[in-house]
């Protein structure tokens, strides 16, 4: 933290440059300038056009505020972040650890893989209807969906990761006298743990998707929900907040991950920062 | 004093082809304990594999490895292996790669805490004194391998088993750790079985040095180098003796070039 601030500032103190520069050159300032001109240009182009084609800026943050004020928006969000954190963390689980297994134990790997592969590659929404006909209409056939969305990614990611641990140095701890499972914990594992947040990245966009496909063709409540019955209606100031949710939910999951990846991976020389 | 004996030893590899190319054929050679002994051939004579075989990393089809006169049959805690491409795990700091050493012999997660101040005195004794919590990718290839050195040394081998441990460092570097092993091999007497392909390096360092022939790889001709220890004492590359072994070494290893 410290490190990127020094580079960020103290560069240009050397120099000599304005302190507009040093402004212009912070990440922080970058990011509120160019919120303030996207807001701007939604404003123009809004002022332009029917509400019924873009809403304004104003008219979407009059939205928001009643249907948080109603309680609508904040227990739609609530019946959607359970299942999808449900789905999403046993997808990240067993994802994880069946990559890992699937990565070293190769024979199983050959049996398994086809119809991992076969699976995947048929899109989630031709499942629903079966999820729907073996497990109801309910929160089980949204966990499952969210699941599934998930679960493939995770575990591709991981199983590609695991599979290419460094020969060489399985081979340094084995003339330490390292013993299969010393070698496991001490070259598999790390060796995968960046491909585990490279598939947890994407098992977090899946997962997203799932359950607000689920909500809308599945169970009829939570954000997916709204998104359907203010966009059949045609208020679209309204549509606009739970667009707003999930974008913050997206943004701070992100956050979350890059965070996790930051902390637990201290040992990676990053080539771009 | 420890000794590796290599006897009638027989490796064949399978070529992508299929055919079976004989690497090494009835290889005999007597290390003796305390030495420091030096392999030097062309690329392909099998100097690399025997080191492997050594190290328990590779089987081989006939003959016998015995050290302190038994049969090895793996990786010995009594021998340390340097490598090449050193081999430090990225995301272990220094000390806990060195920590390695032991660990994975004595198959513990936690060491004691007489061992960790071990490690320490290791790593001061390889000239990385504060750099203990750096990651390998911190730093420079040279002090890398003087984490590969500390590594194989914290294990206290009876053997010392290198592979053209400065191969991939420039001149300088190379030059500085050739006087640091040597200091460090008359502080910590043990075999050491070097391989390299730089016959001014196999000279400065050893008693003897062993050259093969092409493959299948045997000894061609073993040289004993009697230049007065320590060698950093003085110039000893400048000595006529060392210009006179380098000679015949090169005129030998020229013929199976």
């Amino acid at each position: 933290m410290t490190q990127s601030a020094d580079r960020l500032t103290s560069p240009a103190k050397r120099n000599g440059k304005s302190a507009l520069t040093v402004l212009a050159s912070n990440h922080y300032v970058l990011t509120a300038l160019s919120a303030i001109a996207f807001i701007a240009l939604w404003q123009i182009v809004s002022m332009n056009v029917s509400p019924v084609i873009l809403p304004s800026p104003g008219n979407v943050a009059a939205a928001f505020v009643e249907l948080t004020a109603s309680g609508e928006l904040i227990r739609a969000t609530g019946q959607t972040i359970w299942p999808f954190a449900i789905g999403l963390s046993v997808a990240f689980v067993i994802g994880t650890s069946l990559g890992l297994v699937l990565g070293i134990f190769r024979p199983a790997a050959r049996i398994l893989d086809p119809y991992i592969f076969i699976f995947w590659s048929i899109p989630n929404i031709a499942w629903l209807p079966l999820f729907i006909a073996w497990f109801g209409v309910g929160q089980l056939t949204l966990i499952i969906f969210v699941f599934v969305s998930a679960v493939f990614p995770q575990l591709l990611t991981v199983e590609a990761g695991a599979k290419e641990a460094d020969s060489f140095l399985v081979e340094v701890a084995r003339s330490l006298g390292g013993t299969k499972s010393e070698i496991l914990h001490i070259v598999v594992l790390p060796a995968a743990l960046p491909y585990i947040f490279a598939g947890l990245r994407i098992a977090v966009g899946r997962a997203l998707v799932g359950i607000i496909v689920g909500q809308l063709l599945i169970v009829a409540t939570g954000i997916g929900y709204m998104f359907q019955f203010y966009g059949e209606t045609l208020s679209l100031a309204k549509y606009f907040a739970p667009l707003i949710v999930i974008a913050a939910l997206a943004v701070a999951l992100n956050r979350a991950v890059n965070w996790a990846e930051q902390l637990l991976i201290p040992w990676k020389s990053r080539a771009f920062t | 004093m420890p000794e590796l004996d290599f006897v009638n030893v027989r490796k064949s590899y399978q070529s992508p082809t299929g055919e079976n190319l004989l690497a090494l054929a009835d290889f005999s050679l007597k290390v003796d304990g305390g030495r420091f002994v030096s392999v030097v051939g062309p690329s392909g004579c099998g100097k690399t594999t025997l080191l492997r075989m050594a190290a328990g990393l590779v089987p081989w089809d006939g003959g016998e490895i015995r050290l302190d006169g038994d049969e090895l049959t793996g990786p010995s805690p009594k021998m340390s292996m340097v490598f090449q491409a050193i081999g430090l795990m990225p995301w272990k700091s220094v000390q806990s790669n060195v920590a390695l050493g032991i660990q994975l012999q004595a198959h513990r997660r936690k060491l004691t805490a007489e061992e960790t101040a071990h490690v320490g005195a290791t790593l001061a004794m390889v000239g990385l004194k504060g750099f203990e919590h750096y990651y390998p990718h911190q730093l420079s290839g040279g002090m890398q391998q003087r984490v590969g050195l500390a590594r194989a040394l914290v294990r206290h081998p009876e053997i010392l088993l290198m592979d053209e441990p400065f191969g991939a460092l420039d001149a300088q570097t190379r030059a500085v750790l050739q006087d640091e092993l040597l200091n460090l091999w008359g502080r910590v007497k043990s075999t050491v079985l070097f391989i390299t392909h730089d016959l001014d390096e196999a000279i400065y360092l050893s008693d003897l040095v062993v050259i093969m022939g092409r493959r299948p790889g045997r000894i061609k001709q073993v040289l004993e180098v009697k230049l007065p220890r320590p060698r950093y004492s003085y110039d000893a590359r400048a000595e006529p003796e060392f210009a006179h072994l380098r000679s015949i070494a090169w005129q030998s290893i020229k013929e199976e070039l």
